[in-house]
């Protein structure tokens, strides 16, 4: 017989379901103490691929193997998901305790009182290019600490030069030189491949270019730094290439999405951070790819500096302080971290990283191109503007409309303008 | 028709029995309630609170970081200067205005191939309904886009009938029929609405007028269209409420960025970029609630013109 | 006149324009018939090409999915498939299934309780206040999701119930779902009150009638709702998007969007493999449950 209990117990269930899914949420408890039995647990997530989760793995079980005591414990997800949720573990007061940064969200969280000054946290800077370590500073304190550095580049592929006959860049170049370097090479190749990417589309190439003319791209009090004329010139630079052979029109690139046109072997070079090498000839599957210097107009101000590729903090309200910043000092310092991730994070920031690593093929390639523009470099940036990861991305999308005929420059450059000063009146 | 007990039992009841009779029926609204209380408590929760608090928080500036701050109607003042916000609103309408009414003279087409009593009806039937259990998925989202990519099946197949145009991935003019061809391609669900509305219409009317010397136009316009509008109506309310959420596809199809050159920046997408990737959760609910506004009044005129149109026979309630 | 037509529901008598008299000739007929299988072939044709393709390319190497119209290839293999277990970042594939399924087995769950409890509330008992909730219940089936979205986002995170699934199964146990609800009460309704004021008579109470009377009688509906449910959650990309972060918590959609991001599309026969796998349980379902699944969307249609 059916009675009221049984309907009480099928309400029940509805409810014990419930909690169970609750209980399902909740994050394991973290013990306080720190024994091997009963280890401290440090929590660690990073933004990557599937070759940095394997590479970070190995390096989390190496440092657990080191310190019984302390147990860390990883997760990550892809580059959109990874700030998302940032964003809302902060507002929820519950950061993890360590984390992989970026430079374009650093001012966001430090100004937020979010992440945890390092200065003073036992931390070895000493293997730190002075020059590099304001780049993780905000307010004069340390937040972030530089596992590597990347600087821009312009990758080739020798041997679709060859087959074309178009001569390999020397790295000492004009603007106008590399243009005509583009032409020849999307002209010589009758169809066969593109010259590059728009490089007035990628606001790290802009950056160069204004650093090279000397004009500052964000003032201290957070403003912008240069005026719409500087990015009308910009993007008028490649006006006449746009639709010829030289640059690959952005309906074919839209087509290659994830993956980038000189990955997809469409295009016969392209400019980016040095560190991206490996993945390219993962993508291209071609045997050599060269890099050089971006070209300037001023042959001694190449406008090239060192960036942090990504950097460590740990989160303002970490109950583990100590473990975490040993964990850290280990990620940043450890000749076997470096062993690890060779240079696909970038070149090892810290000395004792770096001297302690060896570099063969792609990863020597990569290292040999940061010597080689030694004596250009200029001081690393320092953490850009709160809401800089929106102005980075609109850049992008506008001049993707610029590429498409949709808006003119100067349409173009109103556009970026009105976002831009949305962005920053939005966090003033 | 059920009350055949309670005037019965009403008869016996006098003045003593009041107080009796209303213990009744409050034990009987505590019961109520007790039943409706899941949904209740989903309904002020999930539902009726959030909506007022996404009010509020339209006239605010808010990132999940600082407390709200009051701005009035800022944001709905500046949605009305942001290119892309009238872009994706544009966007959605062409969607909206071209891909419902054809997905649907497609589905009316395909339920009058299939009404009648030959072998294989059902199979055809449920054939074509297969689009519509998956067309949402992201998984077709990314058939989709390889299929109508540069040299894909899509453009083979044009170019060997000599209309070679290439991707349609890329190109932004051809972004959005392919996104229509995607919405049309699930004509399914609704065919099957208008079959079992076919059904319904009785085979004598048919046949009187066949005697009056119809033809197969006269008969459509006379009979089927006006007892089928019913159907028509609601497939058409569903349908173009359902079209202003699309999102899922055009995620995946543009990569999550509503391109090439905004091409797929469809209402929703923009929501989500402006509310879940700039955290700007104030301008994403002004933008909330003006599509609620919007097909508030779009079910509205529905509504009311569907007196000048829908024929509801005897007493449908 | 037509009354009658109108409320016999699904099982009216199939009354059809085949009884056409000029096509009653032999060879008229067998010309028609023709001719119906002729297009309906071709159309099927049409409509089954973009599954067809997709099934088909699993089973392809990756250099001949693209740039490629023809279903056939000489190169069938399962390799794909095995690529595609593999998962992504440590995650096996098999896991994101277990996921999915943990959710659209809670979804089911919970949309069957929650409506069915709802229905009857609304059908069954009398309260004041019944026709408000219950238009209110109606209003919130035209409602955009997307207008609650932002403060239900809000509302969870306070919580800290962000990268759980609380947020994605909570609103099925609370009736949030208004559709099943309303197609509950809907049949509820056609159900006859005899049966119920037969029990009252007995004694029995609304929770006992519930149980013993009603729930028995509601199976149809109670299997369309869980098949639509299922097929709906396990579907679902907005929801988990917004709500998941951890990769090992992703169901399938969101994690063939992880795939596609990070394998930077090289791979595309695992990504289309990882497609088909994501598609199989619908599909499987919809082969068991046809009858239910056409009966439902004609239902739903006659009648929401």
């Amino acid at each position: 017989m059916i009675s009221r209990r049984n309907f009480i117990t099928t309400i029940a269930t509805g409810v014990a379901a419930t909690a169970l899914l609750s209980a399902c949420g909740k994050s394991g408890s973290e013990a306080g103490g720190g024994t091997a039995e009963n280890p401290t647990v440090v929590n660690y997530t990073w933004w990557g691929n599937d070759d940095r989760a394997e590479r970070t793995n190995k390096a989390i079980a190496l440092f657990n193997e080191k310190n019984p005591t302390i147990k860390v414990v990883g997760t990550f997800s892809d580059w959109a998901g990874y700030w998302q949720k940032r964003a809302t573990e902060a507002a929820g007061g519950g950061l993890p305790d360590v984390m992989q940064w970026d430079l374009s969200y650093l001012r966001d969280y430090a100004q937020r009182n979010q992440l945890l000054d390092l200065s003073e946290a036992g931390i070895d800077l000493s293997g730190f290019e002075k020059t590099l370590l304001p780049s993780g500073k905000v307010n004069d304190k340390q937040f972030g600490i530089p596992t590597s550095t990347n600087a821009f580049a312009v990758y080739y592929d020798p041997a679709k030069l060859k087959e074309i006959g178009v001569a390999e860049p020397t790295g000492k170049w004009t603007y106008a030189e590399y243009q005509q370097f583009l032409t020849d090479a999307g002209t010589k190749s009758n169809g066969k491949y593109y010259g590059s990417t728009d490089f007035t589309g990628i606001w790290w190439q802009f950056n160069i270019w204004l650093r090279q003319n000397k004009i500052t791209d964000f003032t201290p009090e957070g403003k912008l730094g240069f005026a719409k004329a500087d990015l009308a010139k910009w993007w008028n630079l490649n006006a006449d290439l746009r639709g010829t052979p030289a640059i690959i029109p952005s309906d074919k690139i839209t087509q290659l999405l994830p993956k980038s046109p000189f990955g997809s072997n469409k295009t016969v070079s392209e400019p980016t951070w040095d560190n991206f090498m490996a993945g390219y000839i993962g993508d291209s599957g071609v045997a050599e790819l060269k890099m050089v210097a971006v070209p300037s107009d001023d042959p001694e101000n190449l406008g090239l500096f060192l960036k942090p590729s990504m950097l460590m903090v740990a989160s303002a309200k970490t109950k583990n302080k100590d473990a975490s910043t040993k964990f850290i000092d280990f990620m940043v310092n450890s000749p076997e971290v470096g062993e690890i991730f060779k240079t696909s994070r970038g070149v090892p920031a810290s000395k004792q990283q770096r001297e302690g690593t060896t570099f063969e093929g792609v990863d020597a390639q990569v290292v040999a191109y940061e010597e080689s523009i030694a004596d250009y470099l200029s001081d690393a940036p320092e953490p850009p503007i709160v809401g800089f990861g929106t102005l980075e991305s609109e850049f992008l999308r506008i001049q993707e409309e610029l590429n498409y005929g949709k808006v003119t420059v100067d349409q173009a450059v109103d556009q970026w303008f009105t976002s831009a000063e949305d962005v920053i009146k939005q966090n003033a | 028709m059920t009350q055949t007990s309670a005037p019965a039992r009403r008869a016996k009841s006098g003045p003593p029995l009041r107080n009796e009779k209303s213990k009744q029926r409050r034990a009987e609204a505590r019961t109520g309630y007790a039943f409706l209380l899941p949904w209740l408590l989903g309904f002020i929760v999930l539902t009726a609170g959030p909506m007022i608090s996404s009010l509020y928080l339209s006239f605010t500036n808010y990132n999940l970081f600082e407390a709200p701050k009051w701005i009035g109607f800022d944001n709905y003042a500046n949605l009305f200067q942001d290119d892309r916000f009238i872009q994706s609103v544009k966007v959605t309408l062409t969607y909206v205005v071209f891909g419902t009414p054809t997905k649907l003279l497609a589905a009316l087409a395909i339920a009058m191939l299939l009404n009648s009593k030959r072998r294989g009806q059902g199979f055809y039937r449920s054939a074509f309904y297969v689009p519509s259990l998956i067309g949402a998925s992201v998984s077709i989202a990314i058939v989709w886009k390889a299929m109508f990519g540069d040299a894909g099946p899509v453009d083979q197949i044009l170019s060997f009938f000599g209309i070679g145009i290439g991707g349609w991935v890329g190109n932004p003019n051809m972004t959005m029929p392919m996104m229509i061809l995607l919405t049309v391609w699930q004509f399914g669900a609704p065919m099957i609405i208008f079959l079992a509305g076919l059904k319904q219409v009785p085979a004598e009317l048919y046949e009187a007028a066949e005697m009056d010397g119809a033809g197969w136009a006269k008969k459509f316009t006379s009979i089927t269209l006006p007892m089928l509008s019913p159907v028509i109506f609601f497939n058409l309310l569903m349908e173009t409420i359902h079209a202003f959420q699309i999102f899922a596809s055009a995620f995946i199809i543009s990569n999550g960025s509503g391109g090439p050159a905004g091409s797929t920046m469809f209402y929703t997408l923009y929501l989500y970029l402006r509310g879940f990737g700039d955290f700007r959760m104030g301008y994403a609910s002004a933008m909330a609630w003006l599509l609620l506004i919007a097909i508030g009044i779009i079910t509205l005129i529905f509504f009311k013109t569907s007196n000048n149109w829908v024929h509801y026979s005897g007493d449908e309630k | 006149m037509t009354t009658t037509a109108l409320k016999t529901k699904t099982t009216a008598p199939e009354t059809s324009i085949d009884r056409d008299p000029k096509s009653r000739t032999i060879l008229g007929r067998s010309l028609k018939s023709l001719l119906f299988h002729g297009v309906s072939l071709a159309l099927i044709v049409v409509v089954m090409y973009p599954a067809v393709w997709m099934v088909a390319s699993s089973f392809k190497p990756s250099s001949e999915i693209v740039g490629n119209a023809a279903i056939w290839s000489s190169n069938f293999s399962f390799d794909n498939f095995v690529k595609a277990m593999d998962g992504i970042g440590g995650v096996s594939t098999l896991q994101f299934f277990g996921n999915s399924l943990f959710l659209a087995v809670g979804s089911v769950i919970g949309v069957v309780l929650s409506s069915t409890v709802t229905a009857y509330a609304f059908t069954r008992i009398n309260f004041p206040g019944r026709q408000l909730f219950f238009t209110l219940m109606i209003v919130t089936l035209l409602l955009p999701f997307h207008v609650v979205i932002i403060p239900q986002y809000i509302i969870f995170q306070q919580l800290g119930l962000v990268d759980t699934y609380v947020p994605l199964l909570l609103g099925k146990f609370l009736g949030a779902e208004a559709f099943f609800v309303f197609l509950m009460v809907q049949f509820m309704r056609n159900l006859p009150r005899e049966l119920d004021e037969a029990a009252r008579i007995d004694g029995a109470g609304h929770v006992r009638i519930f149980v013993s009377i009603m729930l028995p009688l509601m199976k149809p509906s109670i299997i369309t709702a869980s098949i639509f449910s299922f097929i709906w959650s396990w579907n679902d990309f907005l929801g988990p998007l917004l709500y998941l972060n951890s990769p090992d918590k992703y169901p399938l959609p969101l994690a063939l969007r992880l795939f596609v991001d990070q394998t930077q599309s090289s791979d595309y026969g695992a990504m289309i493999a990882m497609s088909v796998l994501a598609l199989l349980p619908v599909l499987l379902f919809f082969l068991i449950f046809q009858r239910h699944i056409v009966e439902g969307v004609s239902t739903q249609g006659l009648k929401g």
